[in-house]
């Protein structure tokens, strides 16, 4: 993974130290709140609901056991002895004291981690592949232009204060695990001959007003990217709306401007660049940064773990986890593990630090050292050999880490919701949990097969719920919870925005609707390989909102 | 700062809440004019005399952060609109979490 050279450790040291001195002045009243807000967004401080709530970088998911040992250290000596991981794949604290959050930050640059960009209207964390480096159907790895990427975005002078907040995602596999569609920017990584260029999708997004992406540029060659994404945000730092903060997203600009337009202000905007404001990356440079992406020296081995076969035949709890939880890795005799975050009846993304300490220790000792925050809030051991995984679920069961749920229907995506967030119009936790409730038994669920359903709590859409096969929004109707059901969205190659199914349901009623939803895909499925978003492609939306209403 | 924070006609009986500003801690205006994290306490405030508690409150920013209006009963207890809301707010969160959940 990418260290910090000099000048990133004293970038962030000095940010730590400048913003001690902000909140020293914020405490004395020297600074009041509306002085204050802008300089702890830049630093990652909310405030929500009950407390501050700080939000820590995980640059596209990636972490180190030293880090997570630090962020549990932060949960435990700071919060209340968890943390929460993000759909942004980031972390959050929900308890933490202004007065601490500077020594936090301290404690955050030992282990070169920060919470910088994490809010505010700035280019924000870069997400990927959360199997990336590791997954076989990638094209090459595509975190280091993920760092790439962080490295021009961080701190650009000119992109500090957009009309908004500006997300980019990166991926390099067919099957898009990184929801690129979706995004401010996307970008899918190609190959023409031997040229590695990018596929770029811009003005892509979920909130009030979801659009996906449209296709802006289909192959811009490595060296020219950073200066072709400059265009775009020029373009969008000069006309984007900063009249309407909903209508401030570059997807507003892009839809409002049309895709011709929007693609000629750009390609104008490119060919407006002076040579000597030219990025223009070198070789050098992009082979540098590659080079701290090296993949881990992973020894040969067989295909399949006798280890593991016979674990398999004398637990079947293991089988059904080593069945659900692994992702095929390209080197034989490696797999990529989900660590699930989804247990039935927790909270989706929350881990203690007892089961951060674990993953990290697992990661040390298993996994090269290498861990991932996915977007669908669970975590990933990217490179764990066949043998080892007796012992990683061992570990992993013994700090109830071993559901196996990753794609199933009980690995929801849950946004805080009105348990925690200031936004929020109505709870998603509960309601999450009574859904996972009567999904829960594993027969069930691996019977339903992959089906994602997404729970946001207000129509920002944090729980992703516009891209669920089935999507929730919580919304309040004078005072009492709602919750809509929409169908039909995915976030991945075919990324498609689900449609509202009709009125409002009572929260109380949510599980037992969606169980009629679900046993009628079951009974209506072509076979057993046909998912739930494929049958519903196939049939239309009608069967499944008639069993949405009918009379519980 | 919220996402709804209702206009409360006059005569409608109202509390007065904040953050405290070292620690993010919720905490509402007791009838003495302090600040407290019990919600037992909570004193209900009408008219002019409601208006001058919130103008004080937001003179004491160093303390306290962005006090607002909440509508109570004349005991002081959450009403209205966003009594989900602020009883989440009062209470925490609804479900169990960290090393309970």
């Amino acid at each position: 993974m990418y260290r910090y050279d000099e000048f990133d450790a004293r970038i962030v040291s000095e940010r730590v130290a400048q913003f001690r001195g902000q909140v020293d002045r914020r405490l004395s009243g020297e600074l009041l709140e509306d002085e204050f807000k802008p300089l702890r967004l830049q630093n990652g401080v909310y405030l929500q609901l009950h407390a501050y709530m700080l939000r820590v970088a995980i640059p596209y998911g990636q972490l180190n056991g030293r880090q997570l040992r630090q962020l549990a250290i932060v949960a435990r000596d700071y919060d209340r002895n968890y943390g929460h991981f993000t759909t942004r794949q980031n972390i959050q604290f929900n308890w933490v004291a202004l007065k601490d959050i500077p020594d936090v930050l301290a404690k955050l640059a030992e282990v070169e981690m920060h919470a910088i960009q994490t809010s505010g209207n700035c280019i924000r964390n870069v997400t990927s592949d959360h199997y990336a480096g590791a997954t076989k159907d990638e094209l090459m790895d595509p975190r280091p232009w993920c760092e790439i990427i962080r490295q021009w975005s961080t701190f650009h002078p000119e992109f500090a204060f957009l009309p908004r907040k500006f997300k980019i995602a990166v991926t390099a596999a067919e099957h898009d695990r990184a929801a690129i569609r979706v995004h401010d920017i996307g970008l899918h990584i190609r190959k023409r001959g031997d040229v590695v260029g990018f596929e770029v999708h811009v003005g892509g997004g979920q909130g009030r007003t979801p659009h996906l992406a449209t296709l802006v540029n289909d192959f811009v060659p490595e060296a020219k990217l950073l200066d072709y994404l400059e265009a775009i945000m020029r373009v969008y730092n000069r006309f984007g709306r900063r009249d309407n903060k909903y209508k401030a997203r570059i997807k507003i600009l892009v839809s409002e401007l049309g895709e011709a337009e929007f693609r000629r202000l750009v390609d104008a905007e490119y060919a407006a660049q002076r040579d000597n404001e030219k990025i223009d990356l070198p070789q050098a440079e992009i082979d540098r940064i590659h080079a701290y992406f090296a993949p881990p020296e992973l020894a040969a081995k067989p295909d399949a773990s006798e280890a593991v076969e016979a674990l398999k035949a004398e637990d079947s709890e293991f089988a059904r986890w080593a069945r659900i939880n692994l992702h095929p890795h390209k080197q034989p005799g490696y797999t990529s593990v989900t660590v699930s975050l989804k247990p039935i009846g927790g909270l989706a993304g929350d881990a203690t630090d007892a089961q951060m300490m674990t993953v990290a220790h697992l990661a040390e000792t298993y996994a090269y050292d290498d861990i991932r925050v996915s977007h669908a809030q669970n975590l990933v051991l990217p490179h764990v050999a066949l043998d080892d995984l007796p012992d990683v679920y061992r570990e992993l069961k013994a700090a109830g880490l071993h559901t196996a749920n990753e794609s199933l229907i009980t690995d929801m995506i849950v946004c805080p919701g009105l348990d925690y967030c200031n936004l929020a119009n109505a709870r998603s936790i509960p309601v999450g949990q009574a859904v996972q409730q009567v999904f829960a038994d594993p027969d069930y669920q691996e019977d339903i097969g992959r089906l994602h359903i997404n729970i946001s709590g207000c129509i920002n859409a944090c729980g992703h719920h516009h891209v669920g096969h089935i999507g929730i929004l919580g919304v309040d109707k004078k005072g009492e919870e709602f919750y809509q059901i929409t169908f039909g969205g995915r976030a991945d190659e075919k990324a498609a925005i689900g449609d509202i199914a009709g009125p409002g349901l009572k929260a109380d009623d949510v599980p037992g609707a969606l169980k009629r939803v679900v046993d009628t895909y079951r009974e209506l499925r072509a076979d057993k390989t046909e998912l739930f978003i494929e049958t519903l492609a196939r049939l239309g939306h009608d069967p499944f909102k008639e069993a949405l209403y009918a009379a519980g | 700062m919220t996402s709804v924070r209702p206009k409360l006609k006059p005569d409608t009986p109202k509390a007065v809440t904040a953050w405290e500003t070292a620690t993010g801690q919720n905490v509402w205006m007791t009838a003495n004019g302090s600040w407290t994290q019990d919600v037992s306490q909570i004193a209900a405030f009408i008219g002019d005399e409601a208006e001058a508690r919130l103008a004080e409150a937001m003179t004491q920013e160093g303390a306290v952060t962005d006090p607002y209006f909440m509508e109570v009963t004349e005991m002081g207890e959450i009403t209205g609109r966003e009594t989900l809301r602020e009883t989440i707010r009062a209470k925490g969160p609804t479900v169990s979490y960290g090393e309970g959940a």
